[in-house]
């Protein structure tokens, strides 16, 4: 960690900009080298370790990264729904719509969830509370933001329904949660959701716990919402295909970092770091049927024995001398496009094997 | 750590369970993963993981020490400190209600001169012996029903069932009453026999409770898939993963049995008046109270108090060294 | 609803049976038998026994074929005065009096005499039933209300000091005997402060009457702030002995009960609304959490009324805990099978009522 401090020089990237000076007006959302902790039983786990990103006013950006990466935490972190203890902030600063959010009250940053920024989470079938109907549940966070009348907000919550696709829904207002079907809850939890307006949409994994059948449908259904409000979208996914479909731009995250970053075309066409490469090749493709399916070799590691120096370097097919006693920096590659390995960046020391491993990659990448 | 260059034992499975979709590297010795630390807490063996997580628990330590300490008042105290209720010594000072603790007597004496700490080490012995064994013949009957009802299902878990049911229903501390009352005859062994078999009924629930939950997982029908016989089933697979529950429930039952002889013996229902347990040794307190003497009620019930703290702590550190969901 | 009650109501009937029988045979395996007991009695002349026991299908050598003769009686289905299994009117003796059966055993609320007494066994037993709900009602409210601030709390402000505070307290009362915990406080606010009286439920030399007789109830309707503050000065010992252990095992309970609930995503959904955090915990997380306590608060009068017997004991309460124990003392056979009986009817009944009010306040159970 203390090698990734040293090495990058404040504003090196674009997009990070000095602490305390708000991002300009077209960026809705900054985060800006954030750490989340957590405190647990058996020492600390740095769960989100000096990222940085930003979405533009209206823009989609996708978060893309395996499960346990921090993806989940940056957005939890993000909405301040993180448990304080056993997780702790240590470091970072996020903007949104120009305040610094982070050390807002309280109560102020409680007045900014579900009106102008709210979340659509992982599991419809937890995420909605049993014991009220569907239309409670959606008319609260209208009484709660707009000062709505409970008739207000009921109306309100039949108009969401009716935005989102769920048939009949006037009988449905008064159904508990566990009348519906998956695919149905996510939809009245998209309902709620946007039920405020919201600038920001922030959706982690919202179809993975969908039938395969549904989840083009939640997925259209976001995206179509999504331009018709205007509103920003951070979609969190572990699913490239997702990506593809919905967002403009991508954040590749590996154990708590940003590892690169660009345009969904550059990414998808012409990926850098290994670990996206890796991510691409184990997408099955239809046109190679019989193939043997790529996978990135190695688990996810420990977050207790982080590997020294390059996160991924004990899986990396490339990894060369510097790989495993230092960190890369996040170097910027070309506008909008950021990647963090030693491939790209000069390295401190023992460089001499590099430009041969670079095409060895190259070789690669242009394969796959 | 096991490196991979240590072949598992033959015979033995050792799952590696990859995280998402990613098999396990072969070519990353540097890399610790957590499925590479499971497998080496599985070396460790069930009960060795187990202890180390109860050492975690520092008032379970506590207990345990407490306890054992307990246990050897039980059975050393009364040979070198014998005592028998039926010697009178006499009152010595003017308070009818005995002396008040002293140097003479760390914990006072009752009405009739008797030793009050001696009363209480010399009483270890019978409130031990009756928590202990009431604790496992409690176990024995509970495993034993829960198992047949969990194993043959059907009519004769109907009619098991229904039986365990009226047991929950029955304020069980009436029928307690009137069993120790009407067949104890003051004896131990009686005593025994009415806590043991009158406590079982929630340890059968959790067993059968355990089978139910884990028929239909996949070790078992994995198990079943490949021939294994039922009844091996629910003995080597089902039982031991009920384990913790059970232990956990059984020192609850010690506790309630040591609580339940003391108050049974409060009512003079319990061990008769010519032994010594730490019932006995306040039964006839109340009566005194009116001339202060405080600590003839207050000692004995200290140690039956301490003792079911010490246990239900044990209990305690247990629930969490057994549960498999806890973490190292 | 009313299916869903009706078909709890028949699956509690084999167990209400079972509870006859095995209050039926703790007594008839009791040593000595409940017959022997009449000859305790020596104002009792050999014939009206042998009348007596016959009244109630009791036979001086049942054996086996006489014992479950005794059961069927005492149960109500055998008619004792010679009809066998029909009443007098020739119909089958366990239809309802009016109908046409017999008038004897629990089916017609025949619970037989006291010994020791002479007195039907069901108005003992409702003679003493007021002091018992006075105990139980005021222990049950103060209980609950209790445990569920304490518990709500202590989950809210987890691993706060008032957390640790209630956590150690917890355990420790956990773990106190309960009639020792009786005896200390007799000791300390009866005998060494004179704070409280320690036994009976109304000041004996002070009262009108007699508790619980008609005088009493009349002099309580004439004069009521002195009698039932002399009420409430009797309670406050017993109260706490009785709810003391309850509180402490209940409390942990509505706190595991909330931090679950806590932790369950809708309360993050609600949080992810901009919810209030009072909102968060009353209106989402406690709402669910409120479900397994409603169960066990039903399930606790049940146990309350286990724990009477203890308090009563110990604070002479003049309730059907201390009779049970007077009754079990004097072999009161009869008396002790009713109590028995009817104490279990009522924690069947409480089990009922634990279930239906899951039923109601659960929307995703379907009766």
């Amino acid at each position: 960690m203390t090698v990734q401090e040293a090495t990058v020089p404040e504003g090196q990237f674009e997009e990070v900009h000095s602490p305390g000076v708000p991002p300009p007006p077209d960026v809705l959302l900054e985060v800006r080298n954030l750490r989340t902790h957590f405190h647990v039983m058996d020492g600390t786990v740095p769960a989100v370790d000096g990222v940085s990103f930003s979405v533009r006013r209206g823009e989609t950006l996708g978060v893309v990264g395996e499960s346990g990466c921090g993806k989940s935490v940056t957005a939890l972190t993000i909405m301040r729904l993180l448990e304080i203890p056993p997780a702790e902030i240590v470091a970072g600063e996020i903007w949104f719509d120009g305040r610094e959010i982070l050390s807002l009250p309280e109560d102020q940053m409680r007045r900014l969830r579900g009106s102008a920024m709210s979340m659509i989470f992982q599991e419809p079938m937890t995420s909605l509370n049993p014991v009220l109907t569907v239309g409670e549940q959606i008319a609260e966070a209208v009484i709660i933001h707009r000062k709505a009348s409970h008739k207000e907000a009921e109306a309100r919550a039949l108009e969401m329904l009716k935005a989102v696709g769920i048939p009949a829904p006037e009988r449905r207002l008064r159904q508990y949660p566990h009348e519906l079907s998956g695919g149905m809850r996510q939809r009245v939890m998209i309902a709620l959701a946007l039920s405020c307006d919201p600038k920001l949409l922030v959706a982690d994994e919202p179809t993975t716990a969908l039938d395969v059948t549904i989840q083009a449908q939640i997925l259209d259904l976001i995206a179509r919402l999504q331009r018709d409000t205007g509103a920003s979208l951070l979609l969190i996914t572990h699913d490239l295909g997702v990506v593809a479909e919905v967002v403009q731009r991508v954040v590749v995250m590996y154990a708590g970092k940003v590892v690169e970053q660009g345009s969904v075309k550059e990414i998808l066409e012409s990926p850098k770091h290994p670990y996206t490469k890796g991510l691409l090749a184990s997408i099955p493709s239809r046109g190679k049927r019989g193939d043997r399916l790529n996978v990135i070799k190695g688990t996810v590691p420990n977050p207790f024995r982080m590997p020294v120096g390059c996160r991924f370097n004990p899986r990396c097919p490339y990894a060369f001398e510097p790989c495993a006693g230092h960190e890369p920096p996040l170097d910027q590659t070309g506008p909008d496009r950021a990647v963090a390995c030693w491939l790209y960046t000069k390295p401190p020391v023992g460089a001499e094997h590099q430009a041969s491993q670079r095409a060895k990659a190259d070789a690669d990448g242009s394969a796959a | 750590m096991t490196s991979r260059d240590d072949p598992a034992p033959p015979g033995s499975t050792v799952f590696v369970t990859g995280q998402g979709t990613m098999p396990v590297d072969i070519a990353a010795p540097a890399d610790v993963a957590a499925a590479d630390v499971e497998v080496a807490l599985e070396s460790l063996g069930q009960w060795q993981l187990a202890w180390r997580r109860f050492k975690r628990h520092r008032m379970a330590l506590f207990g345990l020490a407490f306890l054992a300490f307990a246990v050897l008042v039980a059975i050393i105290g009364p040979i070198v400190w014998p005592y028998d209720p039926l010697i009178i010594p006499g009152v010595s000072g003017t308070n009818p209600g005995g002396d008040s603790p002293s140097l003479a007597h760390l914990m006072g004496t009752d009405n009739n001169g008797r030793d009050v700490l001696q009363m209480v080490v010399n009483g270890a012995r019978i409130s031990m012996t009756i928590g202990i064994t009431s604790m496992l013949i409690a176990g024995f009957v509970g495993i034993t029903v829960g198992t047949l009802a969990g194993y043959f299902g059907g009519w004769v878990d109907n009619v098991l069932m229904r039986v365990v049911d009226t047991f929950f229903a029955i304020p069980l501390l009436f029928v307690i009453l009137v069993a120790a009352a009407f067949f104890g005859e003051g004896k131990v062994i009686s005593l025994v026999l009415i806590f043991g078999l009158l406590s079982w009924p929630l340890i059968a629930r959790l067993i059968r409770a355990q089978f139910l939950s884990l028929r239909e997982v996949d070790f078992v029908e994995a198990a079943r898939a490949v021939g294994v016989s039922d009844l091996r089933i629910a003995f080597r697979d089902i039982l031991p993963n009920a384990i913790g529950p059970i232990i956990v429930a059984m020192t609850l039952i010690m506790a309630n049995n040591i609580i339940l002889e003391a108050f049974v013996s409060y009512l003079n229902f319990g061990i008769s008046a010519d032994q010594i347990s730490w019932g006995n040794a306040l039964a006839q307190s109340q009566n005194y109270l009116v001339f202060g003497n405080w600590w003839w009620a207050f000692f004995p019930g200290i140690a039956i108090a301490l003792t079911v703290i010490a246990i239900n702590f044990i209990g305690d550190g247990l629930r969490d060294a057994l549960d498999p969901r806890t973490r190292l | 609803m009313l299916t869903y009650v009706a078909r709890r109501i028949i699956q509690a009937i084999p167990v209400v049976f079972l509870i006859a029988v095995v209050s039926f045979f703790l007594m008839q395996q009791a040593p000595g038998g409940p017959q022997l007991a009449f000859n305790q009695n020596h104002h009792i002349t050999t014939a009206q026994i042998d009348s007596w026991l016959k009244s109630w299908c009791l036979e001086r050598d049942p054996g086996v074929v006489g014992t479950i003769r005794e059961f069927a009686g005492w149960l109500g289905v055998w008619n004792c005065t010679g009809g066998g299994l029909l009443s007098a009117h020739g119909l089958p003796n366990f239809l309802p009096a009016a109908l046409g059966g017999g008038t004897n055993g629990l089916l017609h609320g025949d619970f037989g005499f006291s010994i020791a007494s002479g007195q039907p066994v069901l108005s003992e037993i409702l003679n003493r039933v007021p002091a018992t709900l006075i105990l139980m009602g005021v222990s049950w409210v103060i209980w609950v209300t209790m445990a569920i601030l304490i518990g709500v709390l202590a989950a809210v402000k987890r691993y706060s000091v008032w957390d640790q505070a209630t956590t150690f307290f917890s355990y420790i009362f956990y773990s106190l005997p309960t009639f020792w915990l009786g005896l200390i406080l007799i000791f300390i606010f009866g005998v060494a402060l004179r704070w409280f009286p320690v036994q009976g439920i109304v000041d004996t030399r002070a009262a009108p009457a007699p508790f619980a007789t008609d005088a009493y109830w009349a002099a309580l309707a004439k004069d009521p702030i002195p009698n039932l503050f002399d009420i409430g000065r009797h309670l406050v010992l017993p109260v706490i002995t009785l709810v003391a252990v309850s509180i402490a095992a209940d409390s942990r309970f509505v706190r595991s009960a909330m931090l679950d609930s806590l932790s369950q995503d809708y309360v993050r959904t609600a949080r992810a609304k901009g919810a209030v955090e009072r909102s968060v915990i009353f209106r989402h997380a406690f709402r669910n959490a409120l479900l397994p306590i409603l169960t066990n608060v039903a399930l606790e009068l049940a146990f309350l009324f286990s724990g009477a017997i203890v308090t009563e004991t110990v604070f002479t309460w003049p309730g059907m805990g201390r009779l049970y124990f007077d009754a079990v003392n004097a072999r009161d056979y009869f008396l002790v099978m009713g109590i028995l009986f009817i104490g279990s009817i009522l924690v069947v009944i409480m089990n009922l009522v634990a279930d239906v009010l899951y039923a109601w306040a659960d929307p995703r159970i379907r009766y």
